[in-house]
Formats: C-alpha cells, sequence, structure tokens
C-alpha cells in the first residue's frame, strides 16, 4: 500500500518536474533589455464648474455666482486655461465696528457682472506612471464688466442735531451706476488630482493685480465681479475656487522627454527627472531620485528599502 | 506630505519636494496676506457745517459780539434745543440734509425785558458725494441763500453769503450785520 503512494508520488515529480522547471528558467536573464512600452497620456479639453461659487450662492443670501473652468493640455506640463462666470454680491457697510443688521448699515451696494480670464497653467509636479496629477502655477489676463447699485445709503454727518438717532437717509431710493470695467493680471497657485477617470477635483488661489479700474463716478468699485474685494489704496487683491471639472480625451500622445537625447552620454547614473515611463524603479534609480527626495529628507514617510 | 490618492506611495521619494514647498509658501503667504485690511473708521471726511459770522453793521469788517446769542433750529412748528456757540462772534449750524431749507431763530437779548428774535432761513442745493468706504456719503451744500424773515423788529440789519459752496468748515460762509 505504502509503496504504491510512493511509486504515485514520484510519478507526479517526474511528471510535473520538467514544466515547473521550464516556467522558472526558460528564459535567459536580457541584462541589455529596452522598454518598448510606450506610456500615452491622454490630452484633450478638460471643462468643469467652481463648487465654492455654488456652494456660497446658496449659503449666503447675498452672494449668487457661477464660473465654469476650463483648461486644454499644449504640452505635457503647459495647459491654455481659461474661467468665466457671473457674480452677484452685496455688501453692506456698517459703521465703526461691525454692525450686523441692515439697519445699522451706513450703505450698502450691489456689484453685478460677468468676467472672463484667459491664460496659462504649468503643471510643476512630477506625475508618476498612471497620474495625471496637477500642482500648477499660471498666470491669466482678466477683464470684469459690472454695475454697481447702491442703495438704503444714508449721509454720514457726525453733528446729530437734526436726525439725533440715526443718519438721514439720502435723497434717491437708489443709485445706479453702470458701464464699468476692469482688468488685471492673475498669479494662480493651484492644484489638480484625479480622483475617478477623467475626473478631476481641484483648487487654486489667485493674488490679482489690477491694471485698469473704471471707477463710478460718485461711488467706489469695492468688488469686482471676479477679481473679488477690492483694497482701498491698493491694486491687490485675492481669490479661490474650488472645482471639478472633467476631462474629454481628445487623443493620446506619448510624452518624450528632452533628457533622452543625454542618456548615451550618461546612462543610468543621472538624476534626470524622472519621465511618465515605466519599468524606471531600478534600483540604480532609487539611489539618486533626483536632487529633492534623497533619503533621509525630512517628512518623507515611507522609502522604499535601498 | 502631499500626495494623491492614485499615486504609489511607495515611489514617495520621487515628489519634487522643492517645487512643492515653493508653491506650499507661496500659497501661505498670499493667504496670511489677505487677511490685512486697513481699519474702516470714517475720521477724514464728515458733511461740513455752515459758519455764519457777526460783523459790525456800522464798521463792515469789524466783527461784532451778539448778546445772549441763542440759536435754535425750527423743525415745523416747533423749536429744537439750543445750539452752543463756541464763540460770541461766529456759530456754526448744522443744516439739512434731507430738506432744501433750514431755518433758525438767532435770539439776542439785550436786558432782561429786550429780547429780540429774527428767523433765518437757509435755502440750498444738496450735493450728496461719495467720500470713501467708511464714511459712505456725505453731502455739501451749494447756491446757498440766506434771508432773514422780516417782522416788526429786526436786529438782523443787513446778511450777506460770503461763500456760496460750503465744502468744509473752515471758511465763513454767512455774514450778518447787527
Amino acid at each position: 500500500m505504502s509503496r504504491y503512494f510512493i511509486s504515485l508520488f514520484f510519478t507526479c515529480l517526474f511528471l510535473f518536474l520538467p514544466c515547473a522547471m521550464g516556467t522558472a528558467q526558460n528564459r535567459p536573464v536580457n541584462l541589455d533589455r529596452k522598454d518598448t512600452t510606450v506610456y500615452k497620456q491622454a490630452y484633450g479639453l478638460r471643462a468643469g464648474i467652481d463648487l465654492s461659487r455654488i456652494l456660497v450662492s446658496f449659503l449666503e443670501d447675498n452672494y449668487t455666482g457661477l464660473e465654469i473652468v476650463g483648461d486644454y493640455r499644449l504640452t505635457n506640463k503647459l495647459y491654455v486655461a481659461t474661467e468665466f462666470g457671473n457674480e452677484k454680491k452685496t455688501i453692506g457697510i456698517g459703521l465703526g465696528n461691525d454692525v450686523d443688521n441692515a439697519e445699522g448699515e451706513l450703505y450698502n451696494f450691489t456689484a453685478s457682472g460677468s468676467y472672463i480670464k484667459a491664460g496659462i497653467d504649468y503643471n510643476t509636479y512630477e506625475n508618476w506612471y498612471g497620474e495625471q496629477n496637477m500642482i500648477y502655477i499660471g498666470g491669466r489676463i482678466a477683464f470684469s464688466s459690472f454695475s454697481q447699485t447702491v442703495s438704503d445709503y444714508k449721509i454720514y454727518n457726525s453733528n446729530r442735531y437734526w436726525n439725533p438717532e440715526d443718519f438721514a437717509f439720502g435723497q434717491s431710493d437708489e443709485l445706479e451706476f453702470g458701464g464699468l470695467s476692469a482688468s488685471w493680471l492673475e498669479f494662480v497657485v493651484g492644484i489638480k488630482a484625479e480622483i475617478l477617470k477623467n475626473l478631476y477635483f481641484g483648487g487654486s488661489v489667485r493674488l490679482g493685480f489690477l491694471t485698469s479700474n473704471k471707477e463710478p463716478d460718485n461711488f467706489q468699485n469695492q468688488f469686482i465681479p471676479g477679481f473679488n474685494k477690492v483694497t482701498e489704496g491698493s491694486r491687490f487683491g485675492v481669490g479661490y475656487n474650488y472645482k471639478i471639472s472633467y476631462l474629454i480625451p481628445l487623443y493620446k500622445k506619448a510624452n518624450t522627454p528632452k533628457e533622452k537625447k543625454e542618456e548615451p552620454e550618461a546612462p543610468p547614473v543621472e538624476d534626470a527627472p524622472v519621465e511618465d515611463a515605466p519599468g524606471e524603479d531600478t534600483p540604480s534609480d532609487q539611489d539618486t531620485p533626483g536632487d529633492e527626495g534623497t533619503p533621509g529628507d525630512e517628512g518623507d514617510g515611507a522609502l522604499p528599502p535601498n | 506630505m502631499l500626495y494623491f490618492w492614485s499615486g504609489d506611495s511607495v515611489n514617495q521619494q520621487r515628489i519634487p519636494m522643492n517645487k512643492l514647498k515653493i508653491a506650499l509658501i507661496v500659497l501661505l503667504g498670499i493667504l496670511s496676506f489677505s487677511a490685512c485690511e486697513k481699519d474702516d473708521i470714517c475720521i477724514d471726511n464728515d458733511t461740513p457745517l455752515l459758519i455764519v459770522q457777526f460783523y459790525s453793521a456800522v464798521d463792515s469788517t469789524l466783527s461784532k459780539d451778539v448778546q445772549n446769542l441763542v440759536v435754535k433750529g425750527i423743525d415745523g412748528s416747533e423749536l429744537r434745543d439750543t445750539i452752543p456757540n463756541a464763540a460770541l462772534d461766529s456759530i456754526r449750524l448744522p443744516l439739512r440734509v434731507d430738506r432744501n431749507t433750514t431755518s433758525f431763530t438767532l435770539s439776542r437779548q439785550t436786558s432782561i425785558d429786550d429780547i429780540n428774535i429774527d428767523t433765518l432761513t437757509l435755502s440750498y442745493e444738496i450735493k450728496e458725494l461719495f467720500a470713501s468706504r467708511a464714511c459712505g456719503y456725505i453731502v455739501n451744500y451749494a447756491q446757498l441763500q440766506a434771508t432773514i424773515q422780516p417782522d416788526d423788529s429786526v436786529w438782523v440789519q443787513r446778511i450777506i453769503v460770503d461763500t456760496a459752496l460750503i465744502e468744509n468748515s473752515a471758511t465763513t460762509h454767512v455774514k450778518i450785520f447787527h
């Protein structure tokens, strides 16, 4: 009985061993192997919407706004980008310290208009294989056309003889100033991350510099749609957005990095920026990953074992 | 540090840390400076007061004090409180910003039972001007006209408008000779 089992065991062994060995050692190790897979990245038009403006429109009574964002990929790192939208914001100016109710306001105004921004984004983030994320800087030229409406304004008068309780209201119910415009330059810092296939979530902070500002005759542009708040005596302004956008892929293109030309001279041990190609995780590459992320760099958490 | 969801966390060291840091520093800088703002307190602008100066009717260059001058504003049929006067030969009067005319009673008391009350009426054009973000709108007055209500005993002999445009409270706008 036991002999039967032993012979069965050896039969099995001799039957399967060649296969097992064959899979393990059939191919000779090619040390000079070239990577023949071409990594192609999707190029196309990315269109989206600013979520923050929608959210604030819902949350605040005195604001409605909508912004459409879009960009088109030109090269591996360069994008043309645009934002356009419409904003309407009412701001009440209280006297002195914050007087939050409308009764305490010295005046309030509504700025309403449309704007368009166009420029470029430059991706500074080195994506790994399969990634389409961005940490970008960019510039915009922006233009806004808007109107201002002042309502419920009171006449500031430190003498309270005739109106002891409050300032007297002005003669008109509303003062309207139309046909106003402003243009500015914007510096953008932002991120975009692909959260689902072709669906991106991102945000940006903007520093604006007013180049022209057509002021109303008897008022002041304190809020410009698209530019945000105008600070008195300063041309600078800040803005932000949080956007969700969808990439409509139009074509795919492989990134042909410039570093490839230099490769014959100084093969694998150069600290060239990593391309978005697979098969680069060779140990020699990890030894010199670039000047930025040397092992021991602060805060780098998970380093691969060397 | 910052990495994305779809990223392979083993390859962390490939994040260009310098560029990331620069981007974050710029971002933080913008955010921190965006909070700085000038205080919105109205100090530089105000609706001006009307300056009335009293001169001698005999010598029109000589300023002349009014004895026991009491000035009250007329609001419809009733009188308002006395307007305090800083000097004896001049008084600063507030004009109404919501009407085109303002009237005052000027009372001069030379002795116990000699009280003479004249009515001064000022009419003007209101110019609402946007002063600043903190002050909002103020009023300047233009085309000022001053008249004394004639009654049986008038102590004001003559009144002239020196400056018809009231933009500040530094100059004399109305001269009253008595």
